[in-house]
């Protein structure tokens, strides 16, 4: 562990009572990292970031985040779901959506104040969605909607972020401006990013860390079709496929 | 429609209807709005149904039935908040067992009581015109209770209504905000008890909140709406039962349910032109 650290687990293994989801994971993630995190359903990938958030604690091992314990350092991460967890005719506007983010730093009595508005109009600027504040959720498309989770996420102010496929329900064109965002967004905060999509996004992460029960890092250079199919079985088909506005090629 | 007008100019029991309609529909207005986007009114119509256990064994004990109706509903609530919490599977079977089990209880301490056919009637539908200036304190000191503690944790209140999972991993304890969002429900519900009976509760509860839902942006103006709303069908159900003599509760239900019908059709229509 090295003071720029901000993730580091030792030895970690996990089970929900039954067998072990997770085996002797070690990853140490420094700051201003990229990291993918790609491995079949089941394979612990939620588990893991459930823990690293302090919603589950592990049956062994140790895990730091920021130096601190999960539940003490919650605070400083912002999560964006795979999905919405909630029900698009909730009547609520863009900007109170995203000043939801704002729980656990705010005041815990009386309403949201003028340090929360202006964290959360920040965050819908980084996102470009300002022009939506006013908007009610239920009248946004999907590439909007993912736009404020993620602002939703940012609003804290966090160190780091943390997506579940933030891309696995919109089209191609609004993956890239997303990943472009996010990529932004890594100038200044540490993000790891769950993901189905590997070839697409090895452009924009520093690493892959791929799970299945255990946990194996690579350096996206050192990618191959092989580490993956090692990874997700022998069911795996991998699909060889080009962008045009590809700037490296792994 | 004038001599409706007359009765409130001169008569007190009619004033106190008016304004214990008016006070009911602050408390509706504003947990019914959580009722209504959380959908708990399953669980809400469970909390209003058991407490007659507790007005019957109160009435038994030769104690104001408000009282019981109380500690029902808050024991209710709480029982009721644990088994949706801890009883995914089963849960509306138990809450259905808990709905039906509080009203057998109360049914029987009612029946034990010397006289109890007079009473019984206006537990299950209440009766508006009945209010005295003492219920009309209960009724405003409640309200006052329900709105001081939404002020206080309006952003969890949201936050959990909205998004519980979002608001667990902020490190919100959602379980602890749920139990006292749901005794809000259990106060409500004693409150709207008085107006309407125990059996109609559910419908002035979640009625006003859903109308006001079809047309607003924001949960704090659904609140204010549904407040409105609930005033009018209140004061509304009042006059229209007044002149024809029909008991006020089912008059003020029918008024909010056909109004409710008019609005979703108007809106399905609206949306789909």
């Amino acid at each position: 562990m090295t003071n720029n650290s901000v993730i580091t687990i030792k030895d970690l293994d996990f089970s929900y009572g039954g067998p072990k989801i997770l085996e002797g994971i070690e990853i140490d993630i420094q700051r201003n990292e990229f990291i993918g995190m790609v491995g079949p359903n089941g394979s612990g990938k939620t588990t893991l970031l459930k823990i690293i958030m302090g919603v589950l604690t592990p049956d062994k091992g140790t895990v730091k985040v920021l130096g601190n314990p999960p539940s003490q350092s919650v605070q400083e991460i912002g999560y964006m779901p795979q999905f919405a967890s909630f029900s698009r005719d909730f009547p609520i506007s863009v900007e109170d959506t995203v000043l939801m983010g704002r729980l656990g730093k705010t005041s815990s009595i009386g309403f949201f104040n003028k340090a929360d508005k202006r964290a959360a109009e920040k965050a819908m600027n980084d996102v470009e969605i300002l022009d939506l504040r006013k908007r009610v959720i239920g009248s946004l498309s999907g590439g909007q909607l993912q736009r404020v989770l993620i602002a939703r996420a940012l609003t804290c102010e966090p160190q780091i972020m943390i997506l579940d496929e933030p891309t696995a329900n919109v089209d191609m064109k609004i993956e890239k401006d997303i990943f472009d965002l996010l990529k932004q967004l890594n100038e200044r905060i540490t993000i790891i990013v769950v993901t189905h999509d590997i070839g697409f996004i090895s452009q924009y992460i520093h690493r892959v860390a791929c799970i299945n029960r255990t946990l194996i890092c690579h350096p996206t250079s050192e990618l191959t079709g092989e580490t993956i199919e090692n990874m997700y079985g022998s069911h795996m088909h991998m699909v060889h496929h080009h962008h045009d506005d590809e700037t490296k090629q792994p | 429609m004038n001599s409706f007008i007359d009765a409130i100019s001169s008569q007190a029991f009619m004033q106190n209807a008016i304004i214990g309609g008016i006070l009911a529909s602050v408390a509706c207005g504003v947990v019914g709005s959580y009722v209504v986007v959380k959908r708990i009114g399953y669980l809400a119509g469970g909390i209003a149904h058991s407490v007659l256990g507790g007005m019957g064994i109160a009435y038994y004990l030769g104690r104001p039935p408000i009282e019981g109706a109380l500690v029902a509903a808050l024991f209710f609530a709480v029982i009721l908040g644990w088994v949706s919490l801890k009883m995914h599977q089963q849960e509306d079977t138990v809450i259905g067992a808990l709905w039906a089990g509080g009203m057998a209880v109360g049914i029987l301490f009612i029946s034990q009581t010397p006289g109890y056919s007079v009473d019984l009637m206006s537990f299950l539908f209440g009766n508006i015109l009945m209010i005295s200036s003492d219920d009309l304190l209960w009724i405003a000191g409640l309200d006052v209770l329900i709105l001081l503690i939404v002020f206080l944790f309006y952003k969890q209140f949201l936050a959990l209504s909205f998004d519980e999972e979002f608001a667990r991993l902020r490190g919100i304890p959602v379980e602890r905000f749920y139990l006292l969002f749901l005794t809000l429900v259990a106060l409500t519900v004693v409150i709207l008890i008085q107006i309407v009976g125990l059996i109609l509760v559910i419908a002035l509860l979640t009625l006003p909140a859903a109308v006001s839902g079809h047309y607003v942006r924001s949960l704090n103006l659904m609140m204010v709406l549904a407040t409105v709303l609930g005033v009018f069908f209140t004061t509304g159900g009042l006059a229209l039962s007044y002149q024809p003599d029909l008991p006020p509760g089912p008059t003020i239900i029918l008024l909010a349910g056909a109004i409710y019908l008019l609005s979703l059709i108007i809106t399905r229509f609206w949306k789909r032109a």
